[in-house]
């Protein structure tokens, strides 16, 4: 008899579907490289993020619930940025204390719901990608995937596996880029100060492309490169590099 | 110290225009992130230590103190009593100064050497006593230089002329002290000594802070780098200790398991130079020590937050770490928070004590990075304690009505799917016509601050969820 194959509900994010559709394409082509069955729900928008971290909980609670209603039948649920799926695993449970009913969905949603490079590498136990990217590349670690997911070894164990990669590590890698969502709107001087740092520790490497694994940081670092003049770096998403070209 | 915490970002932007303060700041940041990250390998490489077990056996202290806070207050009181020290409380800074005045007129005190205290800074306790006549000189070297260079504020809380360079202090002494300009460090600190020495000796009151206070002993114990906590606590007849209700610890045991992590966490440091565990007046046998000591403890805003869901915030033991590791205190400094805490501890700390609508940047100046949650020795969960204090701005309508209006359009929108899929494609039109062709947009007026540093990449042109339902529109054609 062969095995079922899993079902995976893909949460594509707000900025994948506004910003960068191909990373979505992305993670859709590594889900199914490496087996499952990807159902993307259509009624999907956004997992109430912006809201939750501005303090607004009404409406990250709506959002929410929301979102665990179109996802809570599937095996699992993947996300290609860890600030979103850190706002699932780690944030929804904390939402509905009290409403121990919802709660008890948040945490069973939670449960099953993983950033990308981690489904791929702790779930599914992969370790060939389709993707053939060639050069030097460096690994920013996104706040979120990497403190709350513990997001570090898995992308780079990937990276590792593709021939063509060289991975060098740039000097302080977890520290932040200065994004944190609304922050880098309101304090735009500040936040530019802080990816400046980014931006020099990513140079002194001289990596073809830096590599991440989260929308927000990828248009902060990706943005202030290019306004600092350097149009070499390339800023690329890890499902990217992973998934190769469509 | 009266608060300017509404003026973060205005002083933020002067902070990150000061070279002088960048380049100072750039360099103690690696200097106290690396003596950290050290000083916690080198406590890990110990057979059977485990610097993440102590972080929650300290923790553990600190709550089982605020989970019988009266308790163990009633507890520190009768021992102290017992040793001859009087313990009185303080409601608040003004009651502060009222007490210490009191204490210094009673004793015909007319100047008093200090040892560093951040509560007589909450209180404005120098101006207060420099008010009613009598001399207030501070001991600590940092708190010296600041108190000659026209009484600034601190900008850091073990480090309080973080932001000064030596170059700056050599000019500030030669001109206070008419002196020639030294450029040595060991030579400034000699003669700051020296200039200290005098008031040492003609002080007839010291008044000092502490870093704990031990129930069980009914001791102040006071954690200094430089000695002059010794000569403040010792030299002079009466001796002062002002400090917050929550800087208990139940035994000697507990304070040494806090010391373990404080100086760690603080300077890098194993142990701190000076250790002084201050019990009672000085007895018949003792060859010196304070005739006259008096404990202030005072509340300012801690009692309220017993019970509440801000009390973890009251674990802190000030040794700066998360300040030290946040990538906004680095960029700014310490002045830019505009009260007596700064960093993400200042950010909860302030609008806490002072008023959540007298600090309404504050608790939203963080990227949420969880850098200061992961250093903090006593695990106070920062980022989540701020994200509660933008909850009660929200539940307060306190956050301008252009952001709230947003954040629930926002929502409304993104509730419904069908209008969001329009709303998604509007908007990555209007990009797209923004970027006139180009892959990028240079200048946005909706986030002009974030366009100011960096270029937004343009949009690829259509969203996933239009190119996805055309795939699935596409396969379905395929199979028929
Ligand atoms: S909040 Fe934690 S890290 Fe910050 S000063 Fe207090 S004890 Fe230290």
């Amino acid at each position: 008899m062969t095995k079922e194959k899993m079902r995976v509900g893909l949460f594509v994010t707000c900025l994948v579907d506004l910003m960068r559709p191909r990373i979505g394409f992305a993670a859709l082509r590594l889900l199914e490289a490496a087996g499952c069955d990807v159902v993307v729900p259509a009624a999907q928008t956004c997992c109430g993020q912006p809201a939750f971290n501005s303090g607004d909980t009404r409406v990250a609670r709506a959002l929410a619930l929301k979102l665990i209603v179109e996802f809570e039948g599937l095996d699992y649920v993947v996300v290609p940025s860890g600030s979103c799926a850190g706002m699932i695993r780690v944030h929804y449970p904390q939402l509905f204390d009290d409403d121990p009913a919802a709660a008890a969905r948040a945490r069973a949603l939670a449960a099953r719901t993983f950033e990308l490079t981690d489904f791929l590498v702790s779930v599914l136990g992969v370790a060939e990608v389709p993707g053939d990217f060639e050069g030097t590349v460096t690994y920013h670690d996104s706040c979120s995937g990497l403190r709350e997911l513990g997001v570090k070894a898995q992308p780079r164990a990937l990276l590792a596996h593709m021939p063509g990669v060289e991975l060098k590590e740039m000097a302080a890698s977890e520290e932040c880029c200065g994004f944190g969502g609304m922050f880098s709107v309101k304090f735009g001087d500040i936040s530019t100060r802080i990816v400046d740092r980014k931006c020099d520790n990513i140079r002194a490497t001289g990596a073809d492309a830096v590599v991440l694994g989260d929308l927000g940081c990828m248009l902060n670092i990706e943005g202030r490169l290019r306004r600092r003049g350097d149009e070499r770096t390339r800023v690329l998403h890890v499902a990217e590099v992973l998934a190769g070209e469509d | 110290m009266r608060s300017q915490a509404m003026f973060f970002k205005a002083r933020a932007g002067d902070k990150l225009a000061d070279r002088q303060l960048q380049a100072n700041l750039g360099k103690a940041k690696s200097r106290f992130v690396e003596g950290r990250a050290q000083a916690v390998a080198d406590y890990d490489a110990a057979p059977g230590a485990d610097f993440e077990a102590l972080r929650d056996a300290a923790s553990a202290i600190r709550d089982r103190v605020l989970a019988n806070l009266d308790v163990w207050l009633e507890t520190f009181e009768d021992k102290a009593r017992a040793r001859g020290a009087e313990v009185l409380y303080a409601r608040d800074g003004a009651e502060i100064c009222r007490l210490v005045v009191d204490i210094a007129r009673r004793h015909g005190v007319t100047k008093a050497a200090k040892s560093k205290s951040m509560l007589s800074e909450e209180a404005g306790l120098n101006a207060a006593l420099a008010a009613a006549g009598i001399e207030p000189v501070e001991t600590d070297l940092g708190e010296y230089i600041l108190q000659i260079n026209d009484n600034e504020p601190p900008s850091h809380i073990i480090a309080p002329v973080f932001h000064k360079s030596k170059e700056e202090v050599a000019e500030l002494f030669a001109r206070t002290h008419h002196t020639p300009k030294k450029d040595d460090i060991a030579g400034m600190a000699r003669e700051a000594r020296e200039v200290l020495r005098e008031h040492f000796l003609s002080a007839e009151m010291g008044i000092s802070g502490a870093n704990f206070l031990i129930a069980e002993t009914g001791s102040a114990a006071l954690v200094t780098n430089e000695g002059n906590g010794r000569m403040v606590t010792t030299l002079p007849k009466v001796h002062v200790v002002v400090t917050g209700i929550e800087k208990l610890v139940p035994t000697l045991e507990d304070f040494s398991t806090l010391m373990r992590l404080l100086p760690r966490s603080a300077t890098g440091q194993r142990i701190s130079n000076y250790v002084s565990v201050l019990t009672g007046v000085k007895g018949e046998d003792d060859l010196d020590g304070p005739e006259h000591l008096y404990v202030i403890l005072v509340d300012n805003g801690r009692a309220s937050l017993v019970g509440t869901e801000f009390e973890p915030m009251l674990r802190c033991i000030r040794c700066g770490a998360c300040m030290n590791h946040c990538p906004v205190y680095q960029s700014v400094g310490g002045h830019a928070y505009g009260w007596v805490y700064p960093g993400p501890m200042g950010s909860v700390l302030t609008p806490l004590y002072t008023g959540i609508d007298n600090a309404l940047d504050l608790p939203h100046a963080s990227t949420l990075c969880n850098q200061c949650g992961v250093v903090c020795p006593v695990k106070i969960p920062l980022p989540e304690l701020l994200r509660k204090l933008r909850e009660k701005q929200v539940e307060l309508k306190l956050r301008p009505w252009r952001e709230r209006l947003a954040l629930r359009l926002w929502g409304w929108i993104a509730s419904r799917p069908a209008l969001y899929g329009f709303a998604a494609r509007i908007a990555v039109r209007y990009l797209n016509r923004r970027a006139g062709g180009t892959d990028r947009i240079g200048a946005l007026r909706a986030a002009p601050d974030w366009t100011a540093g960096r270029d937004l990449a343009a949009p690829e042109g259509r969203t996933f969820r239009e190119l996805y339902a055309e795939r699935i529109r596409h396969e379905a054609r395929r199979k028929r």
